[in-house]
């Protein structure tokens, strides 16, 4: 509760500083908009030109777009502190300041960023949503509106966890932190897309190394009726703590890294 | 046991080396940071570390306030392990980078030290009570509202200790807190670091480049050089053993007295002075003084230690730093 | 001359030097190859197009492997005009413009030439399609090469514009990620533009954003003839003229302001 409490009064303070520059601010909120409005132009021409991809149809394909655009962008905005400025913290020894306070690495990162321009990506990928539900003509249920919560909230920690990974790379020295990006940045560009479109092996990897899939595809499908996987309906609710799970296993894998910290600088 | 305990204290880095020509990766270099540093510390000590660059200062200090975990040896801060017990200790310590901010760059002062009131977890009243403290012993009323990117470097220095003294901290470490100051600025800092000193009893630790630093503020110096401790006393003691020459000048009012001198003790004339060197081991400096008497009417003397930065620079040179 | 070739040289250095981020960058690059290879194939599977799909997967491929070419990004260069030590530059008896217009051209050839040659060898070797096909014809890999060279006189220049932008309302990252989204969707990086409604293509195909990567693909996998050749290699060198002669009489106008600044 207290957390919160500082999280939120983080929130107001580092909203209030960007708010200094606003004509900066407004022109790259506005250039968001043209990027994730260029992604989904991408699928409604795709969906206009082929109809369908296998057994989904137009809605599912903005429904499931839609998901992921929500999903990616939130964790982008309120988990500013690790998508976007982890390495950075980390390799000019930033990271310091946080170690020498009394609260939790994690607690400080997250409050150390938000990034309020993704606000139109997530227009957007509300809008997908909501154009492929009418279009699939989704029935809404109270299941049915948890599963979508709990798809998100678990795609949020899924895609911290996976960003967290080029901060570990970055203590080990490693230079090729682009190739995480294949993960991050790769990943959600797949999962845009059921994972079913994919050949096996990356299937296998968006299913079980990296479950975006079980987290947020699974139960999105449930919510279309179409079932991803031939698995029990409870199941959807189990799968996206796959998410969370992979994430408290590399924030440990971070923790254990964290004794060859080198706070850079001296 | 005594309030900071290191033993045997190592740390080790991995460098890798530029690449050779035709390689693929990179060859590795362990560099040793640290190596068999002991040293005990009582509550209330102001203490000053020096050493050559890279000699392992803020390592050391790093160790002591959780950043890095060594790879050997024993530390403990008031009965915790740092890099253990994290969060329980630092708790109860201050941080000042010299080159680096803990403020937020963006805001007012004063809302970067209200979201440390909630990060510290500091009740109302203590936290109202300890800034009005501060801000009055630092002379910081005026600033609190402006933005920390918009202060001098020397108002930013002293929000950045305010910021880390919110708390109480009983143990307080600065890493070149006077980096870049004027003049003025240094001399305010260290009269209110002696008073925070005298007054909670907080133990400071400083490292830094700045002789005058720790001829004002310490009463005990640490040497580090290659990662290894090479002296541990009084500033007294450490001068004594390196300060071996004395500059005198003197004016007579007599235009040609010339004081009989040995040998060891050359004199130069510079204008109306005469400069003499020597050293008080050999010549004691009473005894200089009765034989410049003897030879005329004194108008004006002084006895110089030698600078003291010079003086540093010898010492680390004689330990081949 | 010399300046020029030197701060040619330098650029490439720079880009050498970070040879792990390089590959990082390829395998990520391939890996969205991939990515976007498979969507496509299980699309066609379901709806047949007249164009065949080794020309998509060609054009895929192409795409990733100069990828460099068309993000519009020398952070190094926002950085100086922002904090002001672009004064030193102003400060050298050169042409401004083409001094700028060589650093983009070298940025762009060698960081595309690292990462691009490896993914095509990788490309080349996927089993029949997923991998890059061979050119229609010798003529068409000329054309296409010839093509190429153009795109990237032509999109330098309408960088340089850019960055003429960016000396003038310092703030950068607005404009920058402006035309980078422009570029991404146009150049047909995000979707093929041979996959845009073809009504759309007679104009998108005209724009600046086209002339890169758009206009050597086609002449490459033959999905345009040799004998469209001229006419689309026409548009190519017409955008480039029009767009370097923009950008130096901008960058004159500029500079004059600057120095006016600066008295």
């Amino acid at each position: 509760m207290e957390t919160i409490r500082l999280y939120l009064h983080s929130m107001r303070m580092l909203i209030r500083s960007q708010m200094q520059y606003p004509a900066s601010f407004f022109m790259q909120t506005l250039a968001q908009l043209v990027m994730e409005g260029g992604e989904m132009m991408a699928v409604i021409l795709l969906v206009d030109r082929f109809e369908r991809l296998n057994r989904w149809e137009a809605g599912d394909l903005f429904f499931f777009f839609g998901l992921m655009s929500v999903t990616f962008y939130l964790t982008e905005c309120f988990g500013r502190g690790i998508t976007g400025n982890f390495p950075h913290l980390i390799r000019t020894g930033q990271l310091d300041t946080f170690l020498i306070r009394p609260r939790g690495t994690l607690t400080q990162v997250l409050c150390s960023a938000v990034d309020p321009r993704r606000i139109t990506c997530i227009a957007v990928g509300i809008a997908a949503l909501v154009m492929g539900c009418n279009m699939s003509h989704v029935l809404w249920t109270v299941p049915k509106v948890f599963l979508m919560a709990e798809a998100i909230a678990c795609g949020f920690f899924l895609l911290l966890g996976l960003f967290t990974i080029e901060g570990i790379f970055c203590i080990y020295a490693v230079k090729s932190v682009e190739l995480v990006n294949a993960l991050t940045y790769g990943g959600r560009s797949a999962c845009e897309y059921p994972v079913d479109t994919y050949p096996r092996p990356l299937r296998a990897l968006f299913t079980v190394l990296v479950p975006f899939a079980l987290t947020m595809q699974q139960p999105g499908s449930v919510i279309l009726d179409k079932p991803l996987f031939d698995w029990p309906a409870w199941t959807a609710f189990v799968s996206p703590l796959s998410g969370v799970a992979l994430f408290g296993l590399i924030w440990l894998w971070f923790r254990k890294t964290m004794q060859y910290y080198r706070s850079a600088g001296s | 046991m005594s309030y900071i305990h290191v033993k045997d204290l190592e740390k080790r880095f991995i460098v890798r080396e530029k690449r050779k020509k035709g390689a693929f990766f990179r060859e590795k270099k362990m560099i040793n940071a640290l190596q068999d540093v002991s040293f005990d510390i009582e509550h209330g000590e102001l203490l000053g570390y020096i050493g050559p660059n890279g000699a392992g200062k803020s390592t050391t200090v790093k160790i002591l306030s959780g950043i890095l975990t060594p790879d050997g040896g024993e530390v403990t801060v008031g009965g915790l392990v740092p890099w253990k017990e994290r969060k329980e200790h630092v708790r109860r310590i201050g941080v000042v980078f010299g080159q680096r901010t803990q403020l937020w760059w963006d805001v007012p002062v004063r809302d970067s030290y209200d979201l440390l009131k909630d990060i510290y977890r500091i009740p109302g009243e203590e936290y109202t009570a300890r800034l009005k403290e501060l801000t009055e012993a630092l002379q910081l009323d005026e600033l609190l509202r402006t933005p920390l990117r918009q202060l001098s470097l020397g108002q930013r220095m002293r929000a950045e200790l305010c910021g880390s003294l919110l708390h109480r901290p009983e143990l307080l470490f600065l890493d070149e807190p006077t980096i870049g100051l004027d003049a003025v600025s240094k001399l305010a800092l260290r009269d209110f670091l002696k008073w925070e000193n005298s007054r909670y009893g907080t133990t400071i630790l400083l490292t830094t480049h700045d002789m005058e630093d720790i001829v004002a503020l310490c009463s005990r110096v640490m040497v580090l050089g290659h990662g290894r401790k090479l002296f541990d006393g009084t500033l007294h003691d450490l001068l004594g053993r390196y300060d071996t020459v004395r500059t005198v000048t003197v004016r007579y009012e007599e235009a040609d007295a010339w004081p009989e001198l040995p040998d060891n003790a050359p004199a130069v004339c510079d204008g109306e002075n005469l400069v003499i060197t020597y050293s008080p081991a050999e010549y004691p400096t009473a005894e200089m003084i009765a034989r410049l008497q003897g030879a005329g009417t004194i108008r004006e003397l002084t006895v110089q230690p030698r600078n003291i930065d010079r003086l540093v620079a010898d010492m680390y040179r004689e330990m081949d730093l | 001359m010399k300046a020029y070739l030197s701060a040619f040289r330098m650029r490439r250095r720079l880009e050498v030097q970070y040879r792990g981020a390089v590959l990082g960058g390829i395998i990520c690059q391939m890996f969205f190859g991939l990515v976007l290879i498979a969507v496509y194939k299980a699309l066609y599977a379901g709806k047949p197009q007249s164009m065949p799909f080794s020309h998509i997967a060609s054009y895929v491929w192409l795409q990733q492997a100069f990828f460099r070419m068309l993000l519009a990004s020398d952070p190094d260069l926002l950085d100086k005009i922002r904090t002001g030590s672009i004064a030193y530059d102003l400060c050298r008896p050169l042409n401004l413009y083409g001094f700028y217009y060589v650093r983009i051209v070298a940025q762009k050839l060698t960081g595309s030439l690292m990462r691009g040659v490896p993914m095509l060898v990788f490309a080349l070797i996927l089993p029949e399609g997923w991998g890059l096909s061979m050119p229609a014809s010798p003529a068409g890999l000329c054309l296409g090469l010839a093509g190429l060279m153009l795109g990237l006189l032509c999109v330098s220049a309408l960088e340089n514009i850019t960055m003429g932008f960016t000396m003038r309302t310092l703030d950068s990252r607005g404009m920058q990620g402006l035309l980078n989204l422009l570029m991404m969707t146009f150049s047909g990086n995000i979707l093929p533009l041979t996959l845009f409604p073809d009504s759309w293509q007679h104009v998108i195909t005209l724009l600046p954003y086209a002339q890169l990567l758009d206009t050597p693909i086609r002449l490459y996998t033959g999905e345009a003839l040799p004998a469209e050749a001229p006419r689309m290699l026409l548009i190519q060198l017409c955008w480039t003229l029009l767009l370097t002669a923009l950008g130096i009489l901008f960058w004159q106008r500029n500079q004059r302001r600057i120095e006016i600044q600066g008295g």
